[in-house]
């Protein structure tokens, strides 16, 4: 299943700098921070990598026909701060997911938060306080 | 109790207290081999200050040898007396990654700038607002200093006497910070490089570095470029029992109308199951990550995959 929301842009001065959705170390400008997509389905592969680690979420359309979602964060030692470690998502892992998306409409995001299927959450960009 | 008995007694007791007298004795009475708390000369100056005392000076190497001269040139640290840097750190990234942490949101980089450097931000940020933006370290690049001192990654710092070691989990980047008295490489023999060539001294408990040989780059994404004159004079302590503190203070004549005074933290992180560790960062491990600078300047994935033949292509790009 698939949500689409569309939140505030926000006002910025002629030389303000643009809000754009960080990710270290390349740019996230081809992803909308203006907008959120959530998917349900199930995991089919974690890559716990870096710079960044991506999950892959396999959702199945009403059709029946199923689209691979790619949800990239940052990398492991970030993710691990974040209380995300490999064992979270195995495969087959049912959960919802929720990013900015590809502003091409391909499927993929910026990872936002989850929620497993057991109600666990997880918020990828929770590593980068400081605790 | 026999006499024989009580005079064992009273020995033993006597052989107990000795070591707890002398326990006490020590915690009263600090042993003469105990190294005395490090002081440093240089004060520590407020914001203004440090804006002020930057502009004072011409060029980072004549700045870094004022402040040598302020500390009577530094004292040389000994084994016996190691500042305690130990633990593992990150920057804060609440407000992003901002070179000045005092940036406001939305605001722009408070750099002063030289006109042609200011013209190439404001072109920069117009690029954003289009979606066009190329982070040069998108093609895993080391991030090279100044930048090196904004990535909101993990990082430890080792001290010895003769170096000290600066480490930025992000592709495996150390900082070599020379302490040992000698100079930087004679000017004939320098090359641009990502962490440039750094010497310094140590002044009590803080470090004063000064960093030459510098490769351009950019601060941050929608940051002002530097040049490979940049130079940077940078005065670390211990702040208190999770802080490090940093005075930074960057020169780069073609950019910079000004030195650029930043004052830069990094805190020592909760780990009470030392679970969290420095790993070896291979930044082309997963082709997923493999991006591409588009013909209009801006970034896209090269294209996601996930078949065995692709696998086989980790670390290749």
């Amino acid at each position: 299943m698939i949500r689409a929301f569309t939140t505030a842009v926000l006002a910025l001065g002629a030389l303000a700098i643009t809000a754009v959705p960080s990710l270290a170390h390349h740019s996230a400008t081809m992803f909308d921070d203006k907008k959120t997509i959530t998917v349900e389905g199930v995991v089919k592969k974690f890559e716990y990598t870096n710079p960044h680690s991506w999950l892959w979420v396999d959702v199945t359309g009403k059709d029946g026909k199923v689209t691979t979602w790619g949800f990239e964060a940052e990398g492991p030692t970030t993710l691990q701060r974040s209380g995300i470690r490999p064992s979270d998502f195995k495969v087959g892992t049912k959960l919802t997911i929720t990013g900015n998306p590809m502003k091409d409409g391909k499927p993929a995001a910026i990872w936002v938060d989850a929620v497993r299927a057991d109600g666990k959450k997880f918020n990828p960009r929770a590593g980068f306080a400081i605790k | 109790m026999s006499r024989t008995r009580g005079a064992v007694a009273a020995g033993v007791l006597l052989t107990l207290a000795m070591p707890l007298a002398a326990c006490t004795k020590t915690a009263e009475a600090p042993d003469a081999s105990t190294p005395a708390p490090l002081t440093a000369v240089l004060p520590d100056r407020t914001k203004e200050q440090n804006i002020d005392l930057g502009r004072q000076h011409r060029t980072a190497l004549e700045f870094y040898q004022a402040l040598r001269k302020e500390a009577n040139n530094g004292r040389p640290l000994q084994w016996s007396q190691l500042p305690d840097w130990s633990g593992v750190y990150s920057r804060p990234a609440n407000a992003g990654f901002a070179f000045d942490p005092d940036q406001k949101p939305g605001e722009g980089p408070t750099a002063k700038l030289t006109p042609e450097y200011q013209a190439k931000l404001i072109k920069r940020v117009e690029d954003v607002k289009k979606g066009i933006e190329w982070d040069p370290i998108s093609t895993c690049a080391p991030p090279g200093h100044p930048r090196w001192l904004t990535e909101p990654f993990l990082r430890e710092f080792i001290v010895t006497p003769n170096q000290t070691w600066l480490i930025n989990e992000m592709v495996n980047d150390v900082r070599r910070i020379y302490t040992d008295g000698r100079d930087h490489v004679p000017a004939e023999d320098r090359y641009p490089i990502p962490n440039g060539d750094s010497i310094g001294f140590w002044d009590g408990p803080k470090l004063v570095i000064h960093t030459n040989q510098l490769q351009s780059g950019i601060y941050q994404r929608q940051h002002p470029d530097y040049t490979d004159q940049v130079e940077t004079v940078e005065i670390w302590r211990k702040a208190d029992d999770k802080t490090l503190s940093v005075d930074v203070w960057v020169y780069d004549p073609p950019a910079l109308a000004e030195p650029w005074y930043v004052k830069q933290s990094y805190i020592k992180l909760s780990d009470p199951d030392r679970s969290l560790r420095i790993r070896y960062w291979n930044c082309g491990e997963n082709q997923n990550n493999a991006v591409v600078q588009t013909k209009e300047g801006g970034t896209q994935f090269r294209g996601f995959t996930f078949d065995k033949g692709a696998d086989a292509q980790k670390g290749k790009r």
